[in-house]
C-alpha cells in the first residue's frame, strides 16, 4: 500500500499588488473596480507515489515549491485542483514546538503539543518520563516555558514529537538547528524511524542528508516535478540543473 | 471531532489558565467586572425604573447573559488571526480552534451564572424551579454564540478592520436588547422586530426561568432554536468555504 499518493496537484497564490486587508480597503477596491493582483503557480500537475517504509527526499532550488509541496501533503495548504491521500497518522515537523505557550509550564505544553500531535492523554502518561528523559529536562517538568532558553525550547519540543508515533513523517529542514549533539540526537532518532518502517518525507538543501537518508526523491523546479527516482541521479540532475545556469 | 476531543480539552484549560493565572483575583475578576458594572447600572438607573419589579436581580441576570456573548463572540474573532501557528504550520480542524475558545468562555459563563444563584436566593428569597432549565437554554444559547464566532473569526482573516466593527455592532445590540431597561418601555409598534433580535429573546427566557418561575414562551423559544440553528449554520458554512485559504492569507 502507498502511504502518500499525490494525483496531479496544483496550487495557486494571489500575489495583490497592493494587500488589501481591511473591509474599507475592499469596498474602495470594489468601486474602483480594481482586482489587482497576479496568480503565482507554486506547483503545477505533480504527481508521485511513496510506498509504505520508504525515506523520500524532495529537493530544489529556493522558490521551487518544496515547502508548498509539503504544506499540502499536510492538509494545512489546499490544493487548487489535484488530491492528497496520506493513509495512517500523519505528524508534520513544518516547526517545532507549534502551539507552545509560554505562561504554561512544561509539563502542560508537552500535554497541550501531544494532542496537537494527535496522541491521547493515556498514550502521554506512558511516554512522559521518555519525553523528559530524552530532552533532558526532568528538573525543569514545572517549570514555565517562558523561562526556558531556546536550546531547551527545541529540545522539548523535538523530544515530544518523536514520541508521537506517526506513520508518516513530514519533515522540513528543521533539524538545522541547535549544537552538533543535538543535530546528531535527531538524525539517530530518523535512523531509528526508517528502521521501524516508518515512511518519511524529507525536504533538504543539505544534498548529503539527503542522499544519506532517502533511497527516492524527486526534484522541484517551478512548481513541476523536473526528475523523480533514485536519488544519486535526482542530485545528479539537480547538480546539473545548478551549474547549467 | 471525536478524535480531537483531548486537544479540545487542552486548547481549552490552556486558555483557562492563561485568561486567569496571570492576574492577582485571577477567577475573581471575572465576578467582579459585571458585578460593580450592575452596580453603577443600578445606582444610575434605579429612580427611573423605580416600579420595576426584581429591578436589581433582572439586571444581573442581564449583564451576565450580555457578557456571554461579548467575551465569547469578540475572543473568538482573534482566535484564527492569534493563533497563526496552529494554522500555518500544522493542521488540526480549524473549527477546534474557535469551539475551544468558546467552550472556556462557556465555563467562565457558568462559574458567573452560579454566583447568581445565592443573590436570586436572598434578593427573592427562595429559589424558583424553573431554574432546572437553565442548563439547557445555556447550552442553546452556547451554539449560537459558537455560531456568530465561526463566522467572525473567519471574516477576520480577510477583513482585518471587523473587529472595529464588530465593537460598534456589539454596542449598539447592547441598547436593542433589554438589558438595563424594561421590555415595556418598547414601543408596541416596534416590538415585532424588537423581539427578533436573539439576545431580547434570550435574556427573557433566561429572567422567566431564573427570576419569574415561569416557563419560558413558546415564541421566545422558536426565536432562539430557529436563530440559533441558522446562525451557528451560516457560521459553520462561511467558515468551511473561508478555511481553505487561511494558512495563505494569515
Amino acid at each position: 500500500m502507498n502511504a502518500v499518493v499525490v494525483d496531479n496537484v496544483s496550487k495557486k497564490f494571489r500575489l495583490p499588488h497592493e494587500k488589501k486587508t481591511t473591509l474599507f480597503q475592499n469596498i474602495v477596491g470594489l468601486v474602483k473596480r480594481q482586482f489587482d493582483y497576479e496568480v503565482f503557480w507554486a506547483l503545477r500537475d505533480v504527481s508521485f507515489e511513496i510506498e509504505t517504509g520508504e525515506t523520500f527526499g524532495i529537493i530544489g532550488r529556493n522558490g521551487s515549491g518544496k515547502t508548498t509541496l509539503l504544506k499540502t501533503l499536510a492538509k494545512v495548504l489546499y490544493p487548487d485542483a489535484g488530491s492528497v491521500r496520506m493513509n495512517g497518522k500523519v505528524a508534520c515537523f513544518l516547526e517545532l514546538g507549534v502551539g507552545f505557550q509560554p505562561e504554561l509550564t512544561a509539563k502542560d505544553n508537552v500535554y497541550l503539543y501531544s494532542s496537537i500531535l494527535g496522541m491521547s492523554r493515556r498514550e502521554v502518561n506512558q511516554k512522559y518520563d521518555e519525553i523528559f528523559d530524552f530532552a533532558e529536562l526532568r528538573k525543569f517538568e514545572s517549570m514555565k516555558l517562558k523561562n526556558f532558553s531556546s536550546g531547551m525550547y527545541l529540545r522539548l519540543a523535538f523530544s515530544t514529537a518523536i514520541h508521537a508515533k506517526p506513520d508518516t513523517l513530514l519533515i522540513d529542514e528543521v533539524f538545522a538547528v541547535g549544537d552538533e549533539a543535538f543535530q546528531k540526537k535527531c538524525i539517530d532518532k530518523i535512523n531509528e524511524f526508517r528502521e521501524q518502517g516508518k515512511t518519511i518525507v524529507f525536504v533538504s538543501h543539505a544534498l548529503e542528508d539527503v542522499k544519506r537518508l532517502c533511497q527516492r526523491s524527486l526534484l522541484l523546479d517551478y512548481g513541476r516535478i523536473v526528475s523523480i527516482g533514485n536519488t544519486q541521479k535526482v542530485v545528479d540532475d539537480y547538480l546539473t540543473m545548478l551549474k547549467g545556469e | 471531532m471525536w478524535q480531537y476531543r483531548e486537544l479540545i480539552k487542552n486548547l481549552t484549560i490552556a486558555e483557562l489558565k492563561n485568561r486567569y493565572q496571570n492576574t492577582t483575583l485571577g477567577f475573581f475578576w471575572s465576578i467582579l467586572s459585571p458585578l460593580l458594572l450592575a452596580l453603577v447600572l443600578y445606582f444610575v438607573f434605579r429612580n427611573l425604573f423605580r416600579q420595576e419589579e426584581n429591578f436589581a436581580i433582572n439586571l444581573l441576570v442581564g449583564i451576565m447573559a450580555w457578557r456571554f456573548f461579548v467575551t465569547g463572540t469578540t475572543l473568538s474573532l482573534m482566535t484564527i488571526v492569534g493563533k497563526p501557528s496552529l494554522v500555518t504550520k500544522v493542521y488540526v480542524p480549524r473549527q477546534i480552534l474557535v469551539l475551544s475558545t468558546v467552550l472556556s468562555n462557556l465555563i467562565g459563563s457558568l462559574l458567573e451564572f452560579l454566583i447568581l444563584v445565592p443573590i436570586i436566593y436572598v434578593l427573592l428569597g427562595s429559589l424558583p424551579i424553573t431554574i432546572l432549565l437553565f442548563p439547557v437554554i445555556h447550552i442553546i444559547y452556547f451554539w449560537l454564540i459558537f455560531g456568530v464566532g465561526l463566522f467572525l473569526s473567519a471574516l477576520y482573516v480577510y477583513f482585518r478592520d471587523l473587529n472595529q466593527i464588530w465593537d460598534v455592532l456589539i454596542n449598539i445590540l447592547f441598547f436593542l436588547s433589554p438589558i438595563i431597561y424594561p421590555l415595556s418601555i418598547v414601543p408596541e409598534s416596534l416590538k415585532t422586530y424588537y423581539l427578533l433580535n436573539p439576545l431580547t429573546a434570550v435574556i427573557i427566557i433566561y429572567r422567566d426561568v431564573m427570576v419569574n418561575g415561569s416557563l419560558p414562551s413558546l415564541s421566545n423559544l422558536a426565536v432562539i432554536i430557529c436563530l440559533g440553528a441558522a446562525i451557528f449554520l451560516i457560521g459553520s458554512f462561511t467558515f468551511h468555504m473561508l478555511q481553505r485559504r487561511f494558512a495563505e492569507a494569515i
